[in-house]
């Protein structure tokens, strides 16, 4: 590690460290403007100079690296003269004679030039440049870029192709007339742009914002550090909150997102929260009118608990269910838990991870022995040397954690994209495996068979740590590339290929998400990519590993919460007598011993009376679960329905009771992400009328006869440490030490000086051995036929999120789409005379709907995708709720339908 | 997918690379006479445009500092414009990632120090110094000031009597400039603008070969004045110098320690390069000049140069520079170790030496190595030329290079000579070199320093020392004239430090230099010594330069003289160049663009002329 002195004070860096870096590590403030740690190091604006010692130049100490024994000087007059008269220069060119000055100015106080004028005293440009009158850039819904108040930093140049990796904000016009462009233009919809907007928080001045920045000035707000809502990378961030309203959100330098932020959590992260339709007051149906009106809390809280009493007084406890909310806090979902299991009295607790990475859930358990993300987002985009990513449209699904992938892919890594659709990552991918949809068992057999064929088997790793390898190696061998290629409907060559990439490779981490898990065979499918790791050795150390990416924020924690229906918190299972003594101890109440109904199975159940009432908490399985005619029929069968939500959902308008819940942004609490990191959520605002989550579950605990004390959300966390192993060295206290440092805690993280677990099963696995699945490839559920020849699939756009309950509530994410759509094979839509952008009847045998056509090459002919956020046409109508025999995930990803030229 | 084109990125380039060319010639063919502030405003905007719009100080800096330079050449600006206008340079050499920024900067800031007199003229006087403004390029940086449109245009119509005589106005060596001259007439020649510098010594040959010097005659002296002018040495100053005088009706007389004269023109420069018959052209045309009168085989001592100041008006020392440098090492005094001076000097006598057999080793990088080196190739030598620095450093014409190595010479550049060895009988065997690497930049060329290499043997049986010649200064300082470093110091008009009447000029007094600097001086003597002696004498030489045909812009080349094949050539002592035919002279002639009459030579001040 290099020694160097700066002003006179010694200070000792890792080799490679800049010298900007290394003076703050010595307490010494250079100023920068250009600079941006990780994002930008250009080294333009030269406000950073300094003296080396030996340098007859000036050097700029953002981009020069400390060599041993260097001297360097950054108090020198010839260092302040130099920054000066770079900063006038810079001022000069700010177009403050073509703008209205800085006052007018939407990052007035809270400008970095503005600020580095005054600290080194550049008190007004002095030199004469022509007014600019470039046109401002600002028909994207969020972002406007005023050309002329540039300085030509790069700081968003380095934002959107250093950070974002998106690279559609470029230089043009090089040279003198050097310019940025950024992509907000009248054409912004066709730019690739990803409205991120990571490069309007990398801006210094008022050039390119946030449009909503006019709303607030930096020196009106105050900030509260949170976790974002939307999907599970967990990114941190500030909220921003003027006079009771969240204003804006500005990213922190979070473990998963580094400064980083996509469209959804930037700009779509808080307008839900203060919406006008937010619910204010619980409401109860009126039995004589069928209206839901309004109702005071005791009376609504009474009538709960009267009506699930009763329910269970007339049926037993197994007559009731409650669903918890992926999307709420982990002290929500263990009292929700609590609350059904022991006031309640039943087992019959679940949350959406059934519709989604249940499959997860359960397959790593059976083969690891843990069902969640074994490596971190930063070890598996670091430096990989191949990523696999299977069924993962990771650039839309998980925004921050596709840029990082971006960035590894740009740094050197290989990339095989497992897809049945040209998904954007496959352009950049080394090999892209189009397979069928639901052939991902076949696949992943044949893909184990060539590694062993290729000698890629790591023997000595599946002869200490793994068992059933025989079996395994024995029925993967009918998996020829061939038989496979047939199947799957890929190049068996490129099958070969890519296991020789990846087998090859010392660091290879497999990526996996709902491609894998939303169909009929998503346990084995998961369980078959469990294999692939276990032949090559690749679990259990850096850069490797299966990683399932979860869908919702917390859906990783409601499932470490127990809000499934065979297991207590930290996946203690219900059916050990042993934890459940443990449990009926702590809450001092008898528990249920059989195993509940999964959410999947309940609709069933409702509909033949075995479940007559439901308490759901923030969800809409209306709009979100498999066939929705089946999810109607089960709902509107049920005798008492009760929904906790933030909003009149489509599920809540047929419930009996709805109460008025609260978001991420008005609770104490913590979430825990894809990487089992456990991160803080805090209120940053109070919307009248509503109750906290834990207030409601605790007041109809207590209601129904079970004594539980209103515990303030960090208690409730002590609770759950106190009962959960892998939690047990979690708090609030300590999430929110220095120690810590906002970077959250991983579990499994048993005691209180615990570190957390960044590598799950490194030496052992949670279940001693890992075990290979022997899992045979099994066709989907409903396979296309003269009626319905072509597969449909379903997922996810990049601006919007599930339901839409949160995004459609901001107008930016609206302009950015908002209506249903098909994507058709263009072979196919020449087959059915469909043009693009044409109105089809979408059919399948459960439903139908009319939609528009996307036509491309996007997916293979045969085969046809949808959105399913749109209720203009919702693709829920159509899927199969066939469950999957393990975990009962319907499949999703796999029906078949019939499109149509609709009649105008 | 990532496809890579077999094009560059910017379309452009390839383009640009032939569009360059332009831009580069312009800049060498920058006329004479340019104000530098307008020079170096012209090189910060270029600078400016270079910039690819990363840093601070090049890409705002720059711009900025280019306008405060406009205004300073607009004589608008103020010394505070001046001080931020430095700390703009400043900024921009110290604070920018690459060279187009720091290069830039430091380019003003060299501009700001080396032409500190006009910048200081542009802001406090509010114009420029004197003598700035352009005039005809050719003229111009001729030293003799020779009127070369004019001649061109005689030799193009065919007047090739006409052409030497206006040659000859300026300059009476028309035959040795036209076979030795360093040509700096061509080097800001405006026909580079569209293709390329007329190959003007090359017409001059074809006009003394038409017209041989000693067949034109010479103007008609003017009325006898009856002063008396003493010229010592009979080089091409002192005979300059003395046709002037004698036809401004002055008597002149010529001392020259020789007994034949042309100074280092006979005993210097090979007969190759230059006959020997022809120089005796040139001096019995100047001989023929009014009333000179030639003291062949007089050396003069001190006693003598107080005569010659007592008895005629005025004095002329022009003694060239004969007094070989040394290499400063044991055994220089060696048999077989000459100087270049002893050896030219002597063939110039006719005593040609045979190295046949003989290894020969030329210590120097000069237009003397290069005579010396080809003069004993055509002694039967096998020839080497050690240099200390690189070929490309060589002061010598990189004609003169390529020339001597089609004649066989070895080059053998970065050798410094660090000892000679001798055998039993004390005669040179070898040279010993240390072997260079060239370093940091010290005066506008790389300085060699020692390399990490063993010593190199070069073995020799004659070596010759080229580094430089001095003056032999000595009965001159007894006269009472002042030396310094070898040179005679006199002032701008030669005018000897110390004296009235006695005037210094030539390789004596600006140190080894070319002949037609050296006519200058014997121009510019004779003209002050006219002046001194209360004259103001004109000249006419007969002729005028014929009418302006329309320029004809047409890009064509340039044509080169030919010379005889290197293997025959070197055998003999003939003159190695041929020369042009008349049609390619008519060509040639063709592409001037008679910047006399055209473009700035047409304006009031734009030519450089006597009389």
């Amino acid at each position: 590690m290099p020694n160097l002195i700066i002003d006179g004070r010694a200070v000792t860096v890792p080799a490679g460290t800049t010298i900007v870096e290394a003076a703050r590590e010595a307490g010494v403030a250079i100023p920068t403007l250009c600079y941006l740690k990780d994002v930008s190091n250009v080294g333009s604006c030269r406000v950073c100079v300094v003296e080396v010692e030996g340098e007859p130049e000036l050097v700029a100490a953002c981009k020069t690296p400390v060599a041993e024994a260097m001297v360097v000087r950054t108090d020198t007059p010839r260092v302040a003269e130099a920054r000066r008269l770079a900063l006038d220069l810079v001022i000069s060119n700010h177009g403050l004679n073509s703008t209205n000055f800085c006052f007018s100015c939407l990052k007035n106080g809270d400008c970095e030039l503005q600020d580095l004028c005054r600290d080194l005293g550049v008190e007004t440009p002095s030199f004469p440049v022509p007014e600019k009158n470039a046109p401002v850039r600002d028909a994207n819904p969020f972002l406007r870029f005023d050309p002329r108040l540039c300085i030509g930093c790069q700081r968003c140049v380095g934002a959107c192709n250093n950070q974002a990796r998106n690279h559609t904000l470029q230089t043009v016009q090089r040279g003198l007339r050097a310019a940025v462009e950024a992509p907000f233009g009248p054409d912004w919809r066709a730019t690739g742009c990803e409205s991120c907007g990571c490069c309007a928080a990398a801006c210094p001045t008022g050039a390119i914002v946030e449009k909503r920045r006019a709303d607030y000035r930096a020196w009106e707000v105050s900030a509260v550090r949170t976790t974002c809502p939307h999907c599970a990378t967990g990114c941190q961030y500030d909220l921003l909150v003027k006079d009771g309203r969240i204003v804006d959100t500005r990213p922190a330098d979070g473990p998963s997102n580094h400064g980083r932020l996509c469209v959804k959590g930037r700009s779509g992260s808080f307008d839900f929260v203060q919406a006008s339709d937010r619910l204010t007051t619980p409401l109860i149906r009126n039995c004589a009118t069928g209206a839901l009106e309004p109702a005071g809390w005791d009376e609504a809280l009474d009538y709960v608990a009267e009506n699930f009493k009763r329910i269970i007084g007339e049926t037993g406890p197994d007559s009731v269910a409650a669903f918890a909310c992926s999307r709420s806090a982990n002290e929500d979902i263990y009292l929700l838990q609590k609350m059904a299991r022991a006031a309640f009295g039943t087992n019959n607790v679940d949350n959406c991870a059934r519709v989604c990475h249940a499959p997860t859930v359960a397959g790593l358990a059976i083969t690891l022995g843990s069902g969640a993300m074994t490596n971190t987002i930063a070890d598996i985009t670091d430096t990989p040397d191949v990523i696999m990513m299977v069924g993962s449209n990771i650039e839309e699904a998980h925004p921050v954690i596709g840029m990082q992938v971006r960035a590894a892919v740009e740094r050197g890594s290989k990339l095989i994209v497992v897809d049945p659709r040209d998904i954007r990552i496959a352009e950049r991918a080394d090999i892209h495996l189009k397979l069928r949809p639901g052939t991902n068992v076949a696949f992943a057999n044949g893909f184990a068979r060539a590694l062993i064929h290729a000698g890629l088997a790591d023997d000595a790793f599946i002869e200490e740590r793994t068992e059933g390898f025989d079996a395994f190696a024995a029925m993967v061998e009918e998996y020829t590339p061939e038989r496979v290629a047939e199947i799957c409907h890929i190049d068996p060559d490129d099958l070969v290929a890519a296991a020789e990439l990846y087998g090859r490779a010392d660091r290879a981490p497999i990526i996996y998400c709902l491609g894998v898990t939303e169909h009929s065979t998503g346990t084995e499918g998961v369980m078959s990519l469990s294999n692939i790791a276990l032949v090559a050795g690749k679990l259990g150390r850096p850069g490797c590993g299966v990683n399932p990416i979860r869908g919702q924020n917390n859906v990783q924690g409601a499932c470490d919460m127990g809000a499934t229906p065979a297991d207590f918190p930290g996946y203690q299972k219900v059916a050990n007598p042993e934890v459940r003594a443990k449990f009926e101890t702590a809450w001092g109440v008898a528990l249920p011993e059989k195993p509940g109904l999964m959410a999947t199975e309940c609709f069933g159940a409702m509909k033949d009376g075995r479940i007559r009432g439901l308490f759901i908490f923030g969800e809409d399985p209306v709009r979100t679960d498999a066939d929705t005619n089946h999810v109607m029929g089960a709902l509107e069968a049920l005798d008492f329905l009760v929904v906790d939500d933030l909003f009149l959902t489509e599920t809540a308008a047929l419930a009996d009771v709805v109460l008025p819940g609260r978001s991420y942004a008005e609770k104490e609490g913590t979430f825990t992400n894809t990487e089992r990191r456990v991160q803080r959520i805090r209120p940053a605002v109070e919307i009248e009328g509503t109750r906290p989550d834990t207030w409601i579950f605790t007041e109809i605990m207590n209601r129904m006869g079970y004594p539980q004390p209103h515990l303030s959300p960090a208690a409730i966390m002590d609770e759950v440490a106190s009962l959960t192993p892998s939690y047990g060295g979690i708090s609030h206290e300590r999430l929110d030490s220095a120690a810590v440092a906002g970077g959250g805690l991983q579990w499994p993280c048993p005691t209180a000086d615990s570190p957390g677990t960044p590598i799950m099963h490194v030496g052992t696995f949670s279940r001693g051995k890992a075990k290979f699945s022997d899992a045979e490839y099994r066709p989907a559920d409903e396979l296309p036929c003269g009626e319905f020849p072509l597969v449909l699939m379903t997922g996810r756009v990049l601006h919007h999120y599930n339901a839409c309950a949160m995004t459609a509530r901001t107008e930016g994410l609206n302009a950015m789409g908002d209506t249903s759509f098909i994507e058709l094979n263009d072979a196919d839509a020449a087959a059915l005379g469909v043009a693009d952008g044409d109105r089809v009847r979408v059919e399948s045998r459960r439903g139908s709907l009319v939609t528009t056509a996307r036509v491309s090459p996007k997916t293979s002919p045969g085969e046809t995708w949808m959105p399913f956020h749109f209720q203009d046409g919702n693709a829920n109508w159509l899927t199969n709720a066939a469950l999957d025999d393990v975990c009962k995930v319907p499949e999703y990803k796999v029906c078949a339908v019939a499109v149509s030229r609709a009649e105008a | 997918m990532n496809r890579l084109s077999i094009e560059a990125r910017a379309v452009h380039d390839g383009r640009l690379r032939a569009f360059l060319d332009r831009f580069e010639r312009r800049v060498v063919a920058t006329p004479p006479g340019m104000c530098p502030v307008a020079l170096t405003t012209t090189l910060l905007e270029a600078s400016a445009a270079q910039t690819c719009g990363k840093c601070v100080p090049c890409r705002d800096g720059l711009p900025q500092a280019a306008a405060l330079m406009g205004s300073v050449l607009a004589c608008r600006a103020t010394e505070g414009d001046m001080e931020r206008l430095r700390a703009l340079a400043e900024l921009a050499r110290d604070g920018s990632d690459c060279a187009i920024g720091s290069e830039a900067g430091a380019a003003v800031l060299a501009a700001l120090d080396e032409f500190a007199d006009e910048f200081a003229s542009h802001v406090q006087r509010r114009r420029c110094t004197e003598g700035v403004g352009q005039s005809v390029p050719c003229e111009t940086d001729c030293p003799a000031h020779v009127n070369v449109p004019g001649y061109i245009a005689l030799a193009g119509a065919g007047d090739c009597a006409g052409a030497v005589a206006m040659i000859r106005k300026d300059n009476p060596f028309p035959t040795a400039c036209a076979f030795v001259c360093e040509h700096p007439c061509e080097t800001r020649c405006r026909r580079m603008l569209v293709d390329a510098p007329l190959n003007i010594r090359g017409i001059k040959r074809y006009a003394v070969d038409r017209a041989a010097a000693d067949e034109v005659a010479v103007p008609e002296a003017l009325p006898a004045t009856g002063r008396r002018i003493a010229v010592v040495g009979a080089g091409p100053s002192g005979l300059t110098c003395a046709y002037f005088a004698a036809l401004m009706g002055h008597e002149v007389h010529v001392y020259e320690g020789r007994t034949q004269l042309g100074g280092m023109m006979r005993f210097g420069i090979p007969s190759y390069r230059f006959p020997r018959e022809r120089l005796d052209e040139d001096i019995a045309a100047i001989l023929r000049a009014g009333d000179i009168t030639v003291h062949a085989g007089e050396a003069v001592d001190a006693a003598a140069l107080e005569r010659l100041a007592a008895d005629f008006d005025a004095l002329y020392v022009a003694i060239g520079a004969h007094g070989a440098k040394t290499l400063r090492l044991e055994n220089e005094g060696a048999a077989g170790v000459f100087s270049a001076v002893e050896l030219l000097g002597a063939i110039g006598e006719g005593e040609i030496p045979d190295f046949t057999g003989k290894s020969v080793v030329v210590v120097g990088g000069g237009n003397v190595a290069m005579d010396c080196a080809r003069t004993a190739v055509r002694c039967g030598g096998e020839v080497t030329v050690v240099y200390r620095r690189r070929l490309e450093d060589m002061t010598a014409l990189a004609a003169e290079v390529e020339a001597a190595i089609a004649e066989g010479v070895e080059m053998r550049p970065l050798q410094a000579p660090v000892g000679l060895a001798v055998n039993e009988e004390g005669a040179v065997r070898a040279l010993i070199t240390q072997p260079q690497m060239v370093g940091p930049m010290k005066g506008g060329r790389p300085a060699p320093v020692a390399a990490d290499k063993p010593e190199t043997v070069i073995a020799a049986d004659v070596v010759l020392v080229a580094i430089g010649q001095d003056i032999v200064s000595d009965p001159f300082e007894a006269f009472g004239m002042a030396a310094d470093r070898g040179r005679f110091t006199a002032d701008n008009f030669l005018v000897a430090e110390g004296f009235t009447n006695v005037f210094a000029g030539g390789d004596c007094q600006t140190g080894p230099a070319t002949v037609i600097r050296a006519i200058a001086a014997g121009k510019v003597a004779a003209r002050n010594i006219d002046a001194y002696l209360g004259y103001n004498h004109t000249l006419d030489c007969g002729v005028e330069a014929p009418p302006a045909v329309p320029n004809r812009r047409v890009p064509t080349g340039r044509v080169a003289v030919a010379e005889r094949p290197a293997r025959e050539r070197a055998r003999d002592f003939a003159a190695t160049e041929e020369a042009m035919s008349t049609e390619e002279a008519a060509q040639e002639c063709g592409r001037c663009l008679r910047c006399d009459v055209f473009g700035c030579g047409s304006a009031e001040g734009g030519r450089i002329q006597y009389a």
